[in-house]
């Protein structure tokens, strides 16, 4: 038998990330790298990177969905899909009773409220990067500490220092002042991720929270940020094994959709060439 | 001689680059130029008296720096703009203007205006905000108030025949713009959002009279086209106060939808209520103005009883209308959009937004900074109201 496959491809602000499923909706690769300037046009590279480790090649992917900020520099994607849309599939894969999926990335955090694996309603954060994952890459160096020991080192805060300011410049002059103040470096760790917490928290509360509750994005890799979120929002929030792949695996899956549907209906999937190449951009056209 | 039935949407878009050409020839041939904020200047008292008016915009190109010496940076952009260009002398061309009481900042800025700017004529109307009795009584006063003010400035006199002619004048452009509407309800629309917009900036930038020509003639073309606009999925209602430029608009059109429908000062709103001729024209006016001009400056209850009917009875007193578009105009999803600051609007929205749950209506809230540069993060969020409606 023939296995087909699809692969889902998120071009987040700091993050790229492919996965690659089969028909049976089994993950058979996922990739996570960082974006940067100029990996931005080079998508490419992460999905050949996926389909040696899946041991597959472009023409054995049947539809490309590409997500995410930089969806539409995916030469080789078939269709592109917002990372709402997409999120809110795979968060739906990894738990069906999902209702409210809250994702923290790099560069926005998003709360997306979903009925039956749908997207129904959502809120975005805007320019500010207070509720963001950009938040604790400032703010960590500061602190003398990497993004990854930010979460462990707040579980052995005592208690939690108020950090008033919810804006990132303000909120960096708040943390040299406590730390000259004296204040513990765990419990002003926990303070900012309780700051986070609380803002995300009143941004998803627009949405009317109902249970359950998953954490995606970056950010759900900080254990202090998701224990701040619960205790926020009041409930107990799921986050799944690798919290980043979300909108990449619900991309795929989305694409399995797509051609599934076209299958049944007798429509052709309408395809792009499968290029595997880099993006071009408008500047660059003569 | 050209065909006057493919002319409308050229000249429309002649009047759009360039809105203030018309009036400065008005001027140059003598002719008397007010500058008007919002919706709630009579304009029908202008007209009566032979006076131009000519809606004032801001201009999201223009960076706003002259503004903020007079007002503080997080109120309004919209309103901060049209300061800004008043005082960078974009609107010397105005013999006077007329502001009112839309919001706190509005009715701060017609002071400011005089300060900062100066226009021979200036008048700020303190339009009450509830629709009760006794409002419409005070806003009576208030127009006569304003009628003698502009008597004063023209040295002539106001009759009530000539106010009622106006009147006419004005509600016969109230009724050509919902036939324009009506165009919109089939699928796909006759007139796209884009084109709707600029029809009625167009409209809001010459004298009445020669709008009402013109919307003659667009609805005769807009009438007669093929599929000049492409069909969509989503047919949307658009919701907030000024939109001023195109720049919103076609960024949404330019995804898998299409705006056949809004409530917006510049769009339908100021045309979906005429005035009713009473006897003394102004009591027909402060009625229109007060009880049938839907905007969030004015504070809407179910009853004015004092009894409360709950919260679903508040809700369709206040928004039932929306409902009613929405069904007319077979829209499938909303955008609330709101300039940053727009505390009217802003207070309106949870209790919109629950309207719309209430009527099954997916939508979405952009609140947005009044610059093109910041519309391209929005791009998202309306593809991702397109994806809901799929």
């Amino acid at each position: 038998m023939i296995r087909i496959y699809f692969a889902g491809v998120d071009i987040g602000s700091t993050m790229t990330k492919v996965v690659i499923a089969d028909e049976g909706e089994k993950v058979v690769s996922r990739v996570i790298s960082h974006t940067g300037a100029e990996h931005r046009r080079l998508a490419n590279r992460v999905m050949e990177e996926a389909l040696k480790q899946a041991g597959l090649s472009i023409d054995d992917i049947s539809y490309v969905i590409a997500t995410g900020y930089g969806r539409i520099n995916v030469p080789f994607a078939d269709k592109q899909v917002t990372e709402l849309t997409c999120h809110a599939r795979g968060v739906y894969q990894f738990r069906q009773g999902v209702r409210l999926a809250i994702d923290i990335g790099g560069q926005d955090s998003k709360a997306l409220k979903i009925k039956d694996g749908k997207l129904i309603d959502f809120v975005m954060s805007d320019k500010c990067a207070a509720g963001t994952g950009r938040f604790l890459e400032v703010l960590a160096p500061t602190l003398g500490l990497r993004v990854e020991e930010l979460g462990e080192t707040s579980l052995r805060a005592t208690r939690k220092v108020k950090i008033s300011s919810t804006c990132t410049v303000f909120g960096q002059q708040e943390v040299i002042s406590l730390l000259s103040d004296g204040e513990p470096l765990e419990d002003i760790v926990a303070g900012l991720h309780d700051a986070i917490a609380s803002r995300v928290a009143s941004m998803a509360r627009k949405l009317k929270i109902e249970p359950d509750v998953v954490f995606t994005g970056g950010v759900a890799k900080n254990s202090g940020v998701a224990k701040a979120l619960g205790k926020n929002l009041g409930c107990e929030i799921f986050i799944p094994d690798e919290p980043l792949l979300s909108g990449a695996l619900g991309a795929a899956l989305l694409g399995k959709e797509t051609v599934m549907k076209a299958l049944e209906r007798g429509e052709p999937v309408k395809r792009s060439e499968h290029r595997l190449e880099e993006a071009t951009f408008f500047d660059q056209v003569e | 001689m050209v065909n006057a039935a493919g002319t409308g949407l050229i000249r429309v878009k002649e009047i759009y680059r360039n809105r203030e050409q018309r009036v400065k020839e008005l001027k140059a041939e003598g002719k008397t130029i007010i500058g008007y904020l919002c919706i709630y200047p009579v304009l029908e008292m202008l007209t009566a008296l032979d006076l131009v008016p000519y809606r004032m915009f801001g201009d999201m190109d223009e960076t706003i720096t002259s503004a903020d010496d007079y007002l503080p940076t997080m109120v309004c952009p919209f309103l901060r703009s049209v300061l800004d260009l008043g005082i960078k002398g974009k609107y010397d061309f105005l013999d006077g203007v007329v502001m009112a009481h839309i919001c706190d900042v509005g009715a701060r800025l017609s002071h400011i205006w005089d300060v900062a700017v100066k226009t021979p004529y200036s008048h700020f109307i303190d339009v009450p905000h509830t629709d009760r009795k006794i409002s419409r009584e005070r806003l009576k006063e208030l127009l006569q108030d304003f009628q003698e003010t502009l008597e004063i400035f023209t040295g002539k006199k106001l009759t009530p025949a000539g106010l009622k002619e106006s009147i006419e004048l004005h509600n016969r452009q109230r009724a050509m713009v919902r036939e324009l509407y009506d165009l919109k309800k089939p699928d796909p629309p006759l007139i796209s959002g884009t084109e709707t917009l600029q029809v009625m900036i167009a409209i809001n930038s010459i004298p009445v009279e020669e709008g009402n020509n013109l919307l003659k003639e667009v609805i005769s073309e807009v009438k007669e086209r093929g599929d000049d606009v492409p069909k969509k999925s989503a047919r949307l209602l658009v919701w907030g106060p000024v939109i001023d430029d195109i720049a919103l608009i076609e960024m949404i059109e330019s995804l898998d939808a299409t705006v056949v429908m809004d409530d917006t000062c510049v769009g339908s709103r100021n045309f979906f209520a005429d005035v009713p001729l009473t006897d003394d024209p102004l009591d027909g006016l402060a009625y229109r103005y007060l009880e049938e001009l839907k905007c969030p400056r004015t504070f809407r209850e179910s009853n004015t009883d004092g009894v409360h009917r709950g919260y679903q009875a508040d809700l369709e007193a206040r928004f039932g209308y929306l409902g009613d578009y929405a069904k007319e105009w077979n829209v499938n999803g909303a955008i609330l959009q709101v300039p940053r600051y727009c505390d009217s609007h802003g207070y309106e929205v949870p209790q919109l937004k629950d309207y719309f749950e209430q009527i099954s209506l997916p939508n979405i809230y952009l609140e947005h900074d009044y610059s093109k540069a910041a519309l391209a993060p929005l791009k998202t969020r309306v593809q991702g109201l397109t994806e809901i409606i799929g």
